[in-house]
């Protein structure tokens, strides 16, 4: 034994030589042969250090005999550890075992389909310069309409059939009101996309749920066209429902676009058979150039800045995009359900 | 708006375009057809008979029995309709036809006599209401021929969506200006069977006008521009002439008299509502357009009682109300069988009066909805002109003398000025006047010779009286080029932009964190719509859509605990939830509620999905604190601490509980064990652990990690058994040996819990293991020993923990 190492760091010498002799061994055997040479009551070299305690000095005695005891403990456990995994009785996999069977699992996890495809939409999106913008959901006339370019007196205040609070404050009846908000606290360029919860005063049925996910876009700069419009949309619906989609603008009216936009979509499907049919149009956004009295009413000019806004139902695409019959089940929170939009072996 | 194919086809003669042709054409112009129907569908095997001969049918009083010829052969049919008319026509339905309602007929045999078909009335039909005799139609009929071709059914009706902007495609003409292929140009008013030519003067005054003993008078030059009436004498009321009955029904509207139809017929071919009055009803022969004394009643058309206030205007008599100004007609004065002499108005009011009045009332008809969406000011006069012309043809009677117009306010015609430039601004490609000409002149705009100026050409371009209340500004003209232009032939290329100066915003990116962690958990998200009932929230919904969802969530987990509920009812033992969502507080009057986003969980079952090798835990407190930590950790909140005093929010059992502290010491969340009595479960369901956090409006934005060089140097591990009394939280013990570990302590783990022999009653033995760690050089036992001897002194000290030797 080297005189010059304290007994401290012969221990701990000792440690790493026993614990990698365990993990070297290859069976029951071996581990006793381990087990004599260190922890053996006559010769067990941790053994001998013990039993040697009473001669060294006084000062050192506590301080060694504490590691002695630990460095014992921790071979002991090794050894059992090591014992336990020759003789396996059940927990973990021996030789012998049937290997085919299946192994353990976990709880898959999973975000909500309609947040998904929000994620799906907002990824397109990210790539071309949008970043996310939010607002309140209890909102006022002037946010939800009025500034909006939609008098309350006008029929097309009608068209969404709004939940009031108190007075003026209402729940916001699209994401809309975000247009403003956003243009109110930055100058152009804009590039937005605001996913939110809006409300409208519909009961429930399969295509109509009283709170429902939106996603509301806006781009405001300068030089920003019609031509910028459609292609910004087409691109973004050819990369969410695949190659192939064909993509149509066609006139419609909303009080805070001019000219307004209807996107339809006429997708690929993939029937059972395996062949390739067009489906019908499908309606998924509506949108349009941002009328200049929204910009004027945020104070910008409206002769520089052009730009253009749109808005789509997540809950809808979703609808689509997985086949659910029935809007309501996204509200139902079953576990059957909600369980099929995750990624990872079944349970 | 229900389209006739064939009405709106006898408008532009020489539209060859199929249904739907037009369907596709409108669509483009953005006016998508929802649904197109045949008229007469169902009554296409239904031919034309002539009866005969009648005769009682031998065995039964109330039957006869009629020799019927369908053109083809003569048939012996058994009939139950009291008058049958020998050599009349009627519509005839033979053995094997299905009629509209599903029956077919098949040869029987009534009371021993054979009948081979059915004489049919309207309703069996589903022409209209009149069940009681069969269906006569006209003595010029030829037997043999369809019926959808004798009552013009051979029709498709089409179901055309119109936007709220475009009162002029309430009408027939309105559409019509949008298919006809030359435009304006090419529209024109089918002549109508019969009709006179009504060759008549106006007499017009601002206020009031008089004929005889009859006067018109608007009190409310504000709110009613025009008003026109004219008198017909000595009209008889009756049924309408089968043309005029086949142009309602081929829009699904009924017929009710020759008089009434024409209003109606007039409106949906042109888009002016009409009223007719019984003159003789009209006290003092008089009508004002004036607003409602308070408390004033009136008793529509419908039946209805309505009581009015004084913001409501009302088209009265020298005392009465008899028209709900541009909604609906009152009852009294209303044309019928009886009525002698007419008064036919046709007038022009303020679009939001009406919508007011209408909504006020909650009533909606026909009329208002044109009213609230701009009747052409310029088509008074030809459509009083139209009806006059349909009810001297279809009702007789004699015009007394001319036109009675009140004009408060005569029509100006309106010009905008119209900039290339700011077309190829806004659209993005180039047009010039003689283009923009062609592609908006036809649908009635007039443009001026244009000014060059430096940026491009100024053209005046005059709006059409028909679209004066949608086409208002520049912008408007370009949207109506963009669209005659046809939105699909521009261009698709994406070019460049600038980079946006809004930053994402940082409460996405922790949904985004939080959303990552809590699926890692094993997690499903649930989304619940905001909606509560009275004890779950205090922002209170106005006009709720039920009493259950009267009121704002003003938290998430009782939303979370119905779904679990909801899952255990069905089986689900299993069930793990989270939801990110939006709570509402307060809010002053006319201040919104204060919203706040939170996070909640509710899990219940197994802690991992049951496998052969073991026998599987329930979910216990310890994965609810995992999953705790690791919603904290993404939560963006700093130094936030868990204590176990739980305050009063009964949702969780107060000693399996903890709240979640702030370092200011607010309170922003808690989780816990909730109380069973807080939802039904089933008696195998298993413990049920929850959730709730508020998270940071503003939370830090996304972080980087910076790279730290790995440790050159090994580190040591002591072990140190602590005896920490029972007043001491856990926390506080781990919490103090971080502060006082300084720079060397790099990592604390607890890896023992023990209580019993050799502790003292209520102690605790929590052994733990401290890692230490320099990165500059080895660590000594002297200066670990230091270290762990410092703070062995300050726990001593500060909270009366000591080392178990």
């Amino acid at each position: 034994m080297n005189q010059q190492m304290s007994l401290t760091e012969v221990l701990q010498d000792l440690e790493s030589e026993a614990l990698s002799a365990i993990g070297a061994s290859l069976d029951a055997d071996g581990l006793e042969t381990i087990r004599i040479s260190y922890l053996g009551r006559k010769d067990g070299r941790i053994s001998q250090i013990l039993r040697k305690l009473g001669e060294i000095d006084e000062n050192e005695r506590r301080p060694v005999g504490a590691e002695a005891n630990r460095v014992k403990g921790l071979i002991r456990d090794a050894l059992e550890a090591r014992l336990v995994h020759f003789e396996s009785d059940g927990s973990g996999a021996s030789s012998g075992d049937d290997l085919t069977l299946p192994g353990r699992r976990r709880w898959i996890g999973g975000s909500h389909p309609v947040t998904q495809v929000v994620d799906e939409i907002w990824q397109i999106f990210r790539s071309m310069g949008f970043v996310r913008a939010r607002g309140p959901e209890a909102d006022t006339e002037w946010y939800n309409f009025v500034a909006l370019n939609t008098p309350l007196d006008h029929p097309a205040a009608d068209e969404q059939d709004t939940l009031y609070l108190k007075d003026s404050v209402l729940l916001r009846s699209h994401t809309s009101p975000v247009q403003v908000r956003t243009m109110e606290k930055h100058e152009p360029p804009i590039r937005i996309l605001a996913p939110g919860m809006v409300y409208r005063r519909d009961t429930y049925d399969a295509t109509h749920t009283p709170a429902f996910a939106q996603i509301e876009g806006l781009v405001v700069d300068e030089g920003v066209s019609f031509v910028d419009f459609k292609a910004t949309l087409a691109e973004f619906a050819r990369r969410f429902w695949g190659p192939g989609t064909k993509v149509r603008f066609r006139p419609s009216y909303f009080p805070f676009t001019e000219p307004s936009a209807e996107v339809d979509v006429k997708r690929m499907i993939t029937r059972k058979d395996g062949t390739r049919v067009e489906s019908d149009w499908i309606e998924i956004m509506g949108a349009g150039m941002v009328d200049p009295n929204v910009l004027e009413n945020v104070g910008y000019d409206a002769e520089r800045y052009t730009g253009f806004a749109f808005g789509m139902g997540p809950a809808r695409i979703a609808l689509l995009k997985y086949g659910v019959p029935d809007l309501r089940l996204f509200f139902q929170n079953d576990v059957r359900f909600l369980s099929q939009f995750t990624h990872g072996p079944d349970q | 708006m229900n389209v006739s194919y064939s009405w709106l086809r006898s408008m532009v003669p020489g539209l060859e375009a199929s249904p739907e042709e037009i369907a596709e054409h409108l669509a483009t112009r953005g006016a998508p057809v929802e649904t197109m129907e045949s008229v007469g569908a169902g009554l296409e095997d239904v031919v034309v008979a002539r009866v005969k001969s009648v005769r009682r049918h031998p065995n039964a009083d109330r039957l006869s029995l009629c020799e019927v010829d369908n053109g083809g052969e003569v048939l012996q049919v058994v009939c139950g309709a009291p008058v049958i008319a020998e050599g009349g026509y009627y519509p005839f339905a033979g053995v094997g036809v299905t009629l509209p309602d599903g029956f077919k007929l098949k040869k029987a045999k009534i009371r021993g006599e054979y009948s081979n078909g059915m004489l049919c009335s309207e309703r069996e039909l589903g022409l209209g209401r009149d069940q009681a005799g069969i269906m006569r139609l006209s003595d010029d009929s030829t037997t043999g021929q369809p019926l959808v071709e004798v009552l013009g059914l051979d029709d498709v009706r089409m179901d055309v969506e119109v936007t709220p902007n475009r009162g002029d495609w309430l009408s027939h003409l309105g559409l019509a200006r949008e298919v006809a292929p030359d435009g304006v140009g090419g529209v024109v008013l089918p002549p109508i069977p019969g009709a006179p030519t009504v060759d008549i003067e106006v007499r017009s005054d601002e206020r009031e006008v008089t004929h005889g003993e009859v006067s018109i008078c608007v009190e409310e030059p504000d709110l009613c521009w025009r008003f026109l009436g004219v008198i017909i004498r000595g009209v008889t009321v009756g049924p309408s002439p089968e043309w005029l009955t086949a142009r309602l029904r081929s829009v699904g509207q009924q017929s009710i008299n020759n008089v009434v139809d024409a209003t109606n017929y007039v409106m949906l071919e042109m888009g002016n509502p009409m009223h007719a009055y019984d003159l003789r009803r009209l006290q003092e022969s008089r009508l004002v357009v004036r607003k409602a004394q308070d408390g004033e009643t009136m008793q529509t058309l419908d039946g209805l009682d309505h009581e009015f206030d004084s913001e409501m205007l009302l088209i009265c008599d020298a005392s009465v109300p008899h028209d709900i100004a541009g909604t609906m007609g009152g009852k009294h004065s209303s044309v019928t069988e009886d009525t002698v002499d007419v008064l036919l108005e046709c007038a022009l009011f303020d679009p939001k009066s009406i919508r007011s009045t209408r909504r006020a009332l909650g009533i909606s008809t026909d009329a208002s909805y044109r009213f609230e969406r701009g009747v052409d000011p310029e088509g008074h006069l030809p459509a009083v002109r139209r009806a006059l012309e349909i009810i001297l043809a279809a009702a007789g009677g004699e015009i007394d003398g001319p036109i009675l117009e009140v004009l408060p306010r005569p029509w100006q015609t309106s010009s905008l000025v119209l900039r290339t430039s700011r077309v190829a601004q806004v659209l993005g490609v180039s047009f010039g006047r003689e283009e923009i000409d062609s592609l908006i002149g036809p649908l009635g705009f007039t443009l001026g010779k244009g000014t060059q100026k430096e940026t491009g050409e100024e053209i005046e371009v005059e709006v059409p009286g028909y679209r004066s209340y949608d086409v208002t500004r520049e912008i408007d003209l370009i949207e109506e080029i963009a669209r005659t232009y046809g939105y699909d032939r521009f261009p698709e290329e994406l070019g460049p932009f600038r980079p946006t100066t809004v930053p994402d915003h940082p409460v996405f990116q922790l949904e985004d964190r939080l959303r990552a962690v809590l699926t890692q958990e094993g997690l499903l998200e649930a989304t619940n719509p905001a909606f509560a009932p009275e004890y779950e929230g205090n922002v209170e919904i106005n006009n709720p859509i039920s009493m259950e969802e009267r009121y704002l969530r003003a938290s998430l987990l009782p939303d979370l605990l119905r779904n679990v509920e909801y899952n255990l009812a069905r089986g689900s033992r299993d069930v793990r939830l989270f939801e990110i969502g939006t709570v509402f507080q307060g809010g002053d009057v006319g201040e919104p509620p204060s919203e706040d986003l939170h996070v909640a969980v509710a899990v219940t079952g197994r802690q991992h999905p049951s496998h052969w090798s073991e026998e599987g835990a329930s979910v216990d407190f310890w994965d609810l604190r995992r999953i705790l930590d690791s919603a904290l950790a993404a939560s963006g909140w700093s130094e936030v601490s868990v204590s176990t005093e739980a305050e009063g929010d009964n949702l969780f059992e107060p000693s399996l509980s903890v709240s979640v502290v702030l370092a200011d010491g607010v309170r922003m969340g808690s989780a816990g064990r909730v109380v069973s009595h807080r939802i039904d479960t089933p008696a195998w369901a298993g413990d049920l652990w929850g959730l709730e956090l508020r998270l940071p409006a503003d939370p830090p934005a996304e972080t980087t990690p910076t790279f730290r060089p790995l440790p050159q140097f090994p580190g040591v591990d002591r072990d140190l058994a602590l005896i920490v009394p029972p007043d001491v939280a856990a926390a506080a013990v781990i919490e103090k040996i971080q502060e006082t570990g300084g720079d060397l302590l790099d990592d604390v783990t607890i890896f023992d819990l023990y209580r019993g022999k050799g502790v003292g009653d209520g102690d605790r033995s929590l052994a733990f293991r401290l890692r230490f760690q320099a990165w500059d050089r080895t660590l000594t036992d002297k200066q670990i020993d230091r270290v762990v001897g410092k703070l062995l002194k300050t726990l001593q000290e500060d909270l009366g923990v000591r080392q178990r030797l």
